[in-house]
């Protein structure tokens, strides 16, 4: 009997063997062969457009003439567009740098195979992918509409110019909920405390050779408020909001599905962003509609 | 019957096929036979430097196009022919604040097929970015990251960010005014890191402002510093790859 059953074990180890043979493909021709063609199709593609478009070459550089808007690279536009909303600090070095490490840290929290090897083989996949996008894109697009004080512009289209109330003018955006909390009458922080000297005792950059004298720091605490703390909140906060509210409506269950849906939000946000900030922002990095916007060539 | 047991007679198209095939110089170079038998074929992958990052066999589901849409072996490529475009933009070009933008027009005017490798590397440059970024979401929505590839993964994002960087150090080259301001701005998001972004500042741009020390450091990064890595970063890639079977599959 042990031996019947080894041998219908082995003949069964035998048998996948073979399935998983008659499955495979000799690499060459292949893969070789779609690997030379798309090689040989790119290649042409590069020569056309090429042939078909210049790349640009402004004037020479010229450091007396700084052109508005300046902008970076059209990929590290994302970056300059949280600049605009936020510590420049926090925007240009923190979050890509928090944003690296997440990533990177990813297959270490989802660490179990299910997903693996296919598109979106886990059940439910593309609904989270379409709720994280969804939520990525009109949330942004909400975020910064309100910073630039659109929905004031709307009200006045509707109730007349200059109809905006004057009690709610911290709500216009970010930078007039910053002046409202440092010079209103009804500004929550009392007066003594919008600014809190910390001397030039805590950070001795001098001692570390980076400065001549140690930094005299003031906590603008407004500032802090409007520029640092208001945004983490938001970045970290809303996410969190988003995989919790998936969690509730039985969406997301597993790892796997938190980080479809949170790596398709990010997704949503980084292209909106560099999309806002390469075809709609001008003149003063104010918004613009891209047929009203200087030509922007990268 | 007798006749069909003698061999053929060997028509002019086999004579052919040993004088080429057969000859001492072709299997001194490739050491096997013409591919067209499955051992033949299996050692055109095993005993060639280039190819035998590829295993000599694949699951069928691998080559399907709408896999991965070639596009990991795209980035490479792109890399290899922004290779061959730079080192001939090399020729004419000399990083200095003199001569960088004079050696542009030069390229564009007076060399000839000058404009078309200059675009050539810009296209490549701006595809290879979009590439590399289509290629990290191709391995997360493939699940692909999974372990045992999780460090693979890692590595995948630091050449992200060396792909950023090639293409950031290499926009300051032309020195013109779209080049001068985008880097200007930044390095100057660098510079407004807390305590350490300044000092980090003055040591990329060799100054406080972009120069031509600026410009001597970004060409040598771009051409030289940066590509090594990237090289480098790449091979454990690929072979990280090979070393864990291939492409990922569904358990």
């Amino acid at each position: 009997m042990a031996t019947d059953a080894a041998t219908a074990a082995s003949a069964a180890v035998r048998g996948r063997a073979r399935r998983q043979r008659e499955e495979e493909l000799l690499v060459w021709p292949d893969l070789v062969f779609i690997e030379f063609i798309s090689a040989l199709v790119f290649t042409l593609m590069f020569v056309l457009l090429s042939i078909a478009i210049n790349s640009p070459l402004q004037d020479r550089a010229n450091p007396a003439n700084t052109p508005n808007p300046s902008k970076a690279p059209w990929y590290f536009l994302n970056l300059q567009e949280l600049l605009l909303h936020m510590n420049p600090a926090l925007a240009g070095v923190i979050v890509p740098t928090v944003a690296l490490i997440a990533i990177g840290a990813i297959p270490y929290y989802d660490n179990s195979h299910e997903g693996q090897g296919e598109w979106l083989s886990t059940p439910g996949a593309g609904r989270l992918v379409k709720l994280g996008a969804f939520v990525g894109t009109f949330g942004s697009i909400a975020l910064i509409l309100w910073d630039a004080a659109k929905h004031v512009q709307v009200y006045q289209l509707i109730f007349g110019k200059g109809s905006w109330p004057a009690s709610l003018n911290w709500f216009k955006s970010a930078r007039d909920f910053q002046a409202w909390l440092d010079t209103s009458a009804y500004s929550p922080i009392p007066e003594g405390l919008r600014r809190i000297p910390l001397g030039d005792y805590l950070l001795r950059t001098d001692l570390l050779g980076l400065t001549e004298k140690p930094i005299d720091l003031t906590v603008n605490i407004p500032g802090l408020i409007v520029e640092q703390i208001i945004p983490v909140t938001l970045m970290v906060g809303l996410p969190i909001l988003l995989s919790v509210f998936a969690w509730r409506i039985g969406w997301a269950k597993t790892r796997r599905d938190h980080m479809i849906l949170q790596f398709s939000g990010f997704l949503a946000v980084y292209f909106l962003l560099t999309i806002v900030g390469t075809a709609f922002r001008g003149r003063g990095m104010e918004l613009y509609w891209p047929w009203d916007n200087p030509p922007v060539i990268t | 019957m007798a006749t069909s047991e003698r061999p053929e007679s060997r028509g002019l198209g086999d004579r052919i096929y040993d004088l080429v095939f057969h000859s001492v110089l072709w299997q001194s170079i490739f050491r096997s036979g013409y591919p067209n038998t499955p051992r033949n074929q299996m050692l055109a992958i095993a005993t060639n430097v280039f190819l035998h990052l590829h295993p000599t066999r694949i699951h069928r589901t691998h080559v399907k196009i709408t896999h991965t849409f070639c596009l990991g072996g795209l980035s490479f490529f792109l890399f290899i022919g922004l290779t061959i475009t730079g080192v001939l933009l090399m020729f004419y070009y000399v990083p200095s604040v003199e001569r960088a933008y004079q050696d542009l027009q030069n390229i564009q005017t007076n060399v000839r097929f000058g404009f078309l490798m200059r675009n050539m590397h810009r296209w490549m440059a701006h595809g290879m970015v979009l590439m590399v970024l289509l290629h990290m979401m191709r391995v997360f929505y493939t699940g692909a990251y999974k372990p045992p590839r999780e460090f693979n993964w890692i590595v995948g994002v630091v050449l992200l960010v060396l792909t950023l960087l090639l293409s950031f150090t290499g926009y300051l080259l032309p020195w013109d005014e779209l080049s001068l301001w985008a880097i200007t701005v930044g390095t100057n998001m660098v510079g407004s890191a807390p305590i350490l972004g300044p000092p980090q500042q003055f040591v990329l741009i060799g100054g406080f402002e972009v120069g031509p020390a600026a410009l001597v450091r970004f060409y040598t990064l771009h051409v030289i510093g940066f590509p090594l890595l990237a090289a480098t970063f790449m091979t454990v890639h690929f072979w990280r790859i090979r070393r864990d079977g291939g492409l990922a599959r569904p358990l």
